[in-house]
């Protein structure tokens, strides 16, 4: 569905295809070219060489507008998207600028104000609103025109365990067969939980693309990309200093308890 | 759109117009803005920008220059329309250059000087301490502003903006989701700043001493004694012979196209 070769100077010698069902993380260094390649999903970046398609569609042949349809595109700063003096505007902007029938756009507001429980402000301007719900309120704005294609820059950044809890929540919602999750974020407690796919970036480069336990569990690309693993696989890797026989690979509360029980186990 | 803060974005380089005291580059800038607002004429105009070249290529900032130029096209462009429709395309053509003469003086200056040491040259100037800061700190927050606006944008884009869509009134009514993310986030930057500032003893003290002292040296009275010289020339052309000989002028003084 999507097909990315080589292109920004940024970027160089990428080809990676993103299937729908998947959710996709993506991690790297601070400047490794992350943003720059989901901004190339929706065509608010083209590529110098190399194509990118997205449905099919050639980016280079098409506005951001248009491509704003099948993607959208959460940025990490809600308050450089919000805007207009209800929440119900706000929602409606992207329905409007894409031509939606005013039925139409009413029944998504709602819905969407809804999912997000944010109905009992509809009326209220979104300046008042907390920190958390302008985040909120920026995801529905995006969500209301139900793209195929998710993009979530830093979406766990400056949001406690609560939140983090309800967007792990969403996230899940949205995995099925007709949509693709992409989640930029450098929070690998999060990343472990959340996607099925990682791809690391370094330097511009592609230096990963797999399940998130291998690759978070790998010394050697977590330094590059400048990682910590894990907190338990951390712990693993100390415990299978004393405990040879200790998995490595353990990156989850399950996982860690069932290899602590086998190692008791074991030890009896 | 942002192509036009390039031209007061301070790049530290090595080289004979960065080694210059402020006050000596806002001498100049000023000298050759006034300069500029004196006359109307095409070739005296031109003068006066082509005079500046040597200063943008002793500063090593040609590129920087030449896409803030870029980013005033637009404008250049709707000034000569309007301008050859309503009065005629000499006066247009004069009031672009008028408009490059200025944004090169300033270019030239906030290219070449550093924003802390302008607010130096401020109070040196004898400004008060609070305005020389909020002034550096505005030209401080330029760049910033600029990559906020691009990000901003960005963000409209993927939720379907087009900014070109629509009618005049339309097009510009396309700013407002752009503007009001930008108005916004400045005051709350402001307000964080202000926040911050005041943690760090901001005007705790009456007499502030500065780490770092300005001093002109030789090549700033040379400088200086250039552009006076150049300065008062002007204006004895402008107010003296403009007006009272007016017939010693040249021919090409005058020079425009018929229409």
């Amino acid at each position: 569905m999507f097909e990315y070769e080589s292109g920004h100077p940024v970027l160089r010698g990428l080809n990676v295809e993103l299937e729908p069902g998947q959710v996709v993380g993506l991690m790297g260094e601070n400047g490794a070219g992350k943003t720059t390649l989901v901004k190339q999903i929706n065509g608010l970046l083209k590529p110098t060489t190399g194509a990118v398609y997205v449905d099919g569609v050639d980016t280079r042949e098409t506005s951001t507008a248009q491509l704003a349809k099948k993607v959208g595109f959460v940025f990490q700063n809600a308050d450089h998207q919000l805007f207009a003096d209800s929440l119900h505007a706000e929602v409606a902007f992207a329905l409007r600028n894409l031509d939606f029938s005013k039925e139409e756009i009413d029944d998504r507001v709602a819905r969407y104000l809804e999912l997000f429980e944010l109905t009992r402000y509809k009326d209220q301007s979104p300046f008042l609103l907390s920190g958390g719900e302008r985040k909120r309120l920026a995801l529905a704005s995006v969500l209301c025109v139900e793209p195929k294609i998710l993009i979530l820059d830093e979406p766990t950044q400056a949001q406690d365990a609560l939140q983090k809890e309800k967007l792990l929540k969403f996230m899940d919602s949205f995995r099925d067969p007709e949509h693709i999750l992409v989640l930029v974020t450098h929070d690998v407690e999060f990343a472990i939980k959340a996607v099925d796919r990682l791809l690391v970036l370094s330097q511009g480069q592609l230096i990963a693309d797999g399940s998130p336990h291998q690759i978070l569990s790998n010394p050697r690309i977590l330094d590059r990309a400048r990682l910590l693993p894990p907190q338990l696989t951390q712990f693993a890797h100390k415990l299978a200093e004393q405990f040879p026989e200790f998995p490595l690979n353990v990156a989850t509360v399950s996982e860690a308890v069932e290899a602590v029980n086998q190692l008791i186990r074991s030890q009896r | 759109m942002t192509a036009i803060f390039e031209a007061f974005r301070f790049k530290q380089k090595d080289t004979f117009m960065h080694g210059l005291d402020p006050r000596t580059t806002f001498f100049m800038a000023v000298s050759f803005s006034i300069i500029g607002m004196l006359f109307l004429q095409i070739i005296p105009l031109l003068l006066v920008f082509l005079s500046m070249i040597p200063f943008i290529l002793l500063a090593r900032s040609t590129r920087q220059w030449f896409k803030s130029l870029r980013g005033l096209a637009y404008l250049a462009g709707f000034i000569l329309i309007i301008n050859s429709f309503f009065i005629s395309f000499s006066f247009a053509i004069s009031t672009v250059l008028r408009l490059v003469v200025l944004m090169t003086a300033f270019s030239l200056f906030f290219l070449t000087v550093h924003p802390d040491d302008f607010a130096l040259a401020l109070i040196k100037m004898h400004i008060p301490y609070e305005f020389a800061f909020a002034f550096s700190m505005a030209v401080r927050y330029v760049p910033t502003i600029a990559t906020e606006t691009e990000t901003i944008r960005d963000a409209q884009m993927s939720r379907g903006l087009e900014l070109e869509r629509g009618n005049v009134i339309q097009k510009v009514r396309n700013y407002i989701p752009i503007l009001i993310p930008i108005i916004v986030s400045s005051i709350r930057r402001a307000l964080q700043v202000a926040e911050s500032l005041e943690s760090r003893a901001f005007g705790s003290t009456a007499t502030r001493t500065s780490l770092y002292d300005l001093k002109l040296r030789k090549s700033d009275y040379g400088m200086m004694l250039v552009a006076a010289v150049a300065l008062a020339f002007a204006l004895y052309v402008a107010f003296v012979v403009r007006i009272q000989f007016p017939y010693l002028l040249p021919d090409w003084f005058f020079w425009g196209f018929p229409f």
